[in-house]
């Protein structure tokens, strides 16, 4: 004879923890998009409306001529006319024509660094994963070594190197140091990943009649799938968030960065505080939608770090 | 067709630790050969070394009168089985058992045929577009098999197959095997730790401990003349019984002694035995009791008295030592009873205490 | 009869190719360059007279760590960091134990985390400029209306404020990832350790002292070593936050190697700054390297 189920009553205890977690949630919440709404707010505001005091926390009269303005001077026309006057000073720069390319140049540099980033990591994690040869501790010790020097010791050397070189001003330069210093972390990645598949895959398939380097693309590689994405991610993002070494390797806009331009914004006094913010809108799009997006396998990309460590 | 050689052969690590020593070792063409010893025995090493995924740094080893050494895995006429079965996760059934075929450019019709026929075989046809993991156990090791099969190799590999299945299903595939050797007709190297799948499946056994070959011989030979303490002891289901004593001359015989036990041996086994006065270890299989009721006898006190369905089993106390025997199934014997047991007087192993082996392998 | 090994075994000819691209970019990118930057500090190298270029051996070195500038500036980053690491180890522990629990929504929340983490630090430094405003900024406005303060304080020009403002953009944007690698460690936590400390009687907060923090210690040793790495060699917030300023008082190490290598074009002075930063951090993130090294 069974007895009949019961629902547990909702006691107090349970009522508390559920508000007190939808109170921890709303309080992350804010913080964590907190300030990026306030970014996306004041890029939507005429320039009348964000010098107002007390602050419009939503924009009262949003629009989108930052925006629109941003497009137009990127490709070559003329700025459109402005609807009231900003209370204020505060102007769209002519160098906001830049803000385009500077998005192109951030986008070519970005693709390269993923295709590299995995045509020179997934070989070298497969040998450092699966191949017991001598110096292999050693290798692993220096590949993470690699980055412990701060990017500010490796800009001077680099700008004397390029400069002699003649490759100042070029996204060639951008390219190869970028590399140099996303490189680690994906081997890192894709090290730990194929760690994990096991050995006996690698001696079926040698046995089977795969070289090394078969076994990597007939076996290895296909199933290795979340890790190369995940390791495409963050070679996206480093490369799309850079900062210091573009700043210090280009010049004009024939090479700079997305990040250049916005900072250059940051520092002229007279730029509109509406257009500067929507100049940022620009930069933070691409990475806030691939990292909500791909969150899962950013995240198990960090912790394959995580755990290892 | 291959006949493998290893002279002198040893595997030794940049840290000095040699999983393998010492290796010499003719397997014969067509011949079932097991690999046996415990874990960490080097009988994984020495298969590996065979398929070429373990580098070789001592001595030569050949197939036919081809020096392999230096010779890479893929391209090494050579099929394994593991114990993991290693199947290609993303791969259907079908394409995990021709993969091999693919990789040696088997032209696609012959592929076809020999992957049906493999499957046919191993009754696994249904499952030819599944994926291994939408199988079970069963199923993936005979389409492990199915994958070493297909490609008709010299040398037929296997690193413990079995170890993984439940304990009806390894001894129906234990015949599978077997039937599988007879088919194929090409050289067997099959890896366990299970003496009793040893003794089952080989033409020859290999008993190996701590990377060295400690005898090599048929099922028959290595049971019934183990030619050390470990041997001995590593074979055998219930585990021999091992007594330590000493080994005196007397009226013109030896006798094996250890305390009140007095164990006189046959003539014939003394005159081969020669030099006396030794600190030895006798060896008493559970099964070596009975015979003629004249001769040499065990005394005990009756322990433990053990039915195990077709055989009954009593441990004795014999001069501080637990024995194990068997004895006739209607025998009434009870706990605390003493007993004087028959002994068949060749069927005792006798080891030097020191070395460890066996006293008769001089003869 | 012996066989000779062949002196590089056929898998390590292997690993050899495999591994080429990587060594090419790590050597030529990297290493290289490290040694030029060594033998250029060596020299009292300034772009500004190009052609003058004498050898002065380690007196660069010298002249960088008893330079009162230096010092200050070493000062000024260590306290930084230790604000930074502090504040972002807190709050990463409040937002792991709370993504540790179950409740609807909880991947929404996991997935926005995600949002300071990945923005660049060029708008994560515009953002805040922009909430710091004296005039217009957020900061200002919020406490106006929640009448905290009765009229807009200057944020970032106060040299009180400033390093402090600073730290709060950084530990904004970094909190997400120790987040994460916190939230690891506590899941690692086998369940068994609380049950036990439930039947033993012991209360939340007990259990939370006793059992999650020790079990805690690595995640928060890895969290600690990795933000302070990072926050030593911060660059791009003291370039765009306040450049050095107000007077000195955000004039850290990194800025330092900065303006002395871009500004005053003393190239050598600038490499024998970097050098000594690199080899800072070099020693400070050697345990760090070992113990993660060690597992892979």
């Amino acid at each position: 004879m069974s007895e009949p189920v019961r629902l547990a009553p909702p006691t107090l205890p349970r009522l508390l923890r559920g508000a007190g977690l939808a109170v921890a949630s709303l309080v992350l919440l804010l913080y964590v998009l907190g300030p990026v709404c306030w970014l996306l707010s004041s890029s939507l505001q005429t320039e009348r409306e964000i010098v107002s005091i007390p602050p419009h926390w939503i924009p009262e009269a949003p629009t989108l001529r930052n925006f629109e303005a941003i497009v137009a001077t990127g490709l070559g026309r003329p700025l459109p006319t402005a609807g009231p006057d900003p209370a204020s000073g505060g102007f769209i720069p002519s160098t906001a024509a830049n803000l385009l390319p500077a998005m192109l140049n951030s986008l070519v540099v970005a693709v390269s660094i993923v295709a590299l980033n995995l045509l020179v990591a997934v070989p070298a994690a497969y040998a450092l994963a699966k191949i017991r040869f001598r110096g292999r501790q050693a290798a692993l010790y220096g590949i993470l070594a690699t980055r412990v020097v701060p990017d500010i010791a490796l800009v001077v050397p680099f700008f004397l190197v390029i400069r002699k070189l003649g490759l100042l001003d070029t996204l060639f330069s951008l390219i190869v140091t970028y590399l140099a210093v996303t490189v680690p972390f994906s081997v890192f990645i894709l090290t730990s990943f194929f760690e994990q598949l096991p050995d006996d895959l690698d001696k079926a398939a040698r046995v089977d009649g795969c070289s090394r380097v078969q076994v990597l693309l007939r076996v290895f590689l296909p199933l290795a799938r979340p890790a190369l994405v995940a390791v495409g991610l963050f070679a996206f993002l480093s490369s799309w968030n850079e900062f210091l070494l573009a700043l210090m390797f280009t010049q004009t806009a024939a090479s700079q960065t997305l990040p250049i331009i916005v900072a250059s914004f940051t520092s002229d006094f007279t730029v509109s505080f509406s257009f500067l913010n929507a100049a940022g809108v620009l930069a933070v799009v691409p990475p806030v939608v691939l990292a909500v997006l791909f969150e899962r396998h950013i995240v198990s990309g960090l912790t394959a770090g995580a755990v290892k460590g | 067709m291959a006949t493998i050689s290893f002279r002198g052969v040893g595997k030794r690590y940049r840290n000095g630790v040699a999983a393998v020593h010492g290796l010499d070792l003719e397997i014969a063409h067509q011949e079932f050969l097991v690999l046996l010893g415990p874990s960490g025995c080097g009988k994984s090493t020495t298969l590996n070394m065979i398929a070429g995924l373990e580098e070789i740094t001592e001595g030569v080893l050949r197939f036919d009168d081809q020096v392999m050494n230096n010779v890479p895995a893929h391209k090494r006429d050579v099929a394994m089985v593991f114990q993991s079965y290693a199947l290609y996760p993303h791969k259907t059934v079908f394409e995990n058992i021709a993969f091999g075929l693919r990789m040696r450019r088997t032209p696609e019709a012959e592929l076809r045929r020999r992957v049906l026929d493999a499957a046919e075989r191993l009754e696994i046809t249904p499952l030819l577009e599944r994926l291994p993991g939408q199988l079970s156990g069963g199923q993936r090791q005979r389409v492990a098999l199915g994958r070493a099969m297909v490609r008709r190799p010299a040398v037929f590999l296997m690193d413990e197959p079995l170890s993984n299945l439940d304990a009806s299903l390894r001894i129906a595939m234990r015949a599978q095997i077997r039937h599988l050797h007879a088919q194929m007709r090409t050289t067997f190297v099959y890896v366990t730790h299970d003496q009793a799948e040893a003794l089952t499946l080989a033409d020859r056994i290999v008993v190996m401990r701590d990377g060295a070959i400690q005898q090599i011989g048929t099922p028959d030979d290595i049971y019934e003349r183990p030619q050390t303490v470990f041997v001995a002891s590593f074979l055998g289901s219930p585990a021999i019984n091992l007594l330590e004593g000493e080994l005196t001359s007397e009226d013109g015989g030896l006798v094996f002694r250890r305390g009140a036990l007095a164990i006189p041996l046959p003539p014939e086994r003394a005159a081969r035995i020669g030099r006396v006065a030794r600190e030895v270890v006798l060896g008493l299989r559970a099964e070596d009791v009975g015979g003629r009721d004249s001769g040499p006898t065990l005394d005990g006190r009756v322990d433990t008295v053990m039915p195990a369905g077709s055989d009954l089993f009593i441990g004795l106390k014999v001069e501080g030592l637990d024995v194990f025997v068997r004895v006739d199934k209607q025998a009434r014997i009870s706990e605390g009873e003493r007993v004087s047991l028959p002994l068949v007087g060749n069927r005792l192993h006798l080891f030097d205490r020191a070395s460890g082996r066996s006293l008769d392998e001089a003869a | 009869m012996q066989v000779a090994a062949p002196l590089v075994s056929h898998d390590e000819r292997a690993a050899s190719g495999l591994l080429l691209p990587l060594g090419v970019v790590l050597i030529g990118v990297t290493l290289i360059p490290i040694a030029y930057s060594f033998w250029t500090s060596l020299y009292a190298l300034n772009l500004r007279r190009p052609r003058l270029v004498p050898f002065v051996g380690l007196d660069n070195y010298g002249a960088v760590l008893s330079s009162p500038a230096f010092i200050a500036a070493v000062a000024r980053t260590a306290s930084f960091t230790v604000m930074a690491v502090t504040a972002v180890s807190v709050i990463a522990l409040l937002v792991a134990l709370l993504l540790n629990q179950e409740f609807p929504g909880r991947r929404v929340l996991s997935a926005c985390l995600l949002i300071p983490w990945a923005i660049p630090s060029v708008a994560n430094g515009l953002m805040w400029k922009w909430i710091y405003d004296a005039n217009y900024g957020a900061l200002n406005g919020l406490l106006l209306q929640l009448g905290v303060i009765q009229h807009g304080m200057i944020w970032l020009g106060d040299p009180s404020r400033t390093l402090p403002l600073i730290a709060n953009a950084f530990v904004w944007k970094e909190v997400p990832l120790a987040a994460i690698l916190l939230l690891v460690n506590l899941k690692a936590i086998p369940a068994d350790l609380h049950a036990a400390a439930r039947v033993d009687g012991a209360p939340a907060w007990q259990r939370f002292r006793h059992v999650t923090l020790p079990a805690l210690r690595p995640g928060f040793t890895l969290v600690a070593v990795y933000e302070a790495m990072v926050a030593v060699r911060h660059f791009d917030l003291f370039f765009l936050l306040t450049e050095g300023g107000p007077g000195n008082v955000s004039d850290v190490v990194a800025w330092r190697v900065y303006v002395e290598t871009f500004r005053n074009l003393n190239f050598g002075l600038g490499a024998a700054m970097a050098y000594i930063l690199a080899l800072a951090t070099l020693l400070m993130s050697y345990g760090f390297i070992r113990a993660l090294a060690q597992r892979v």
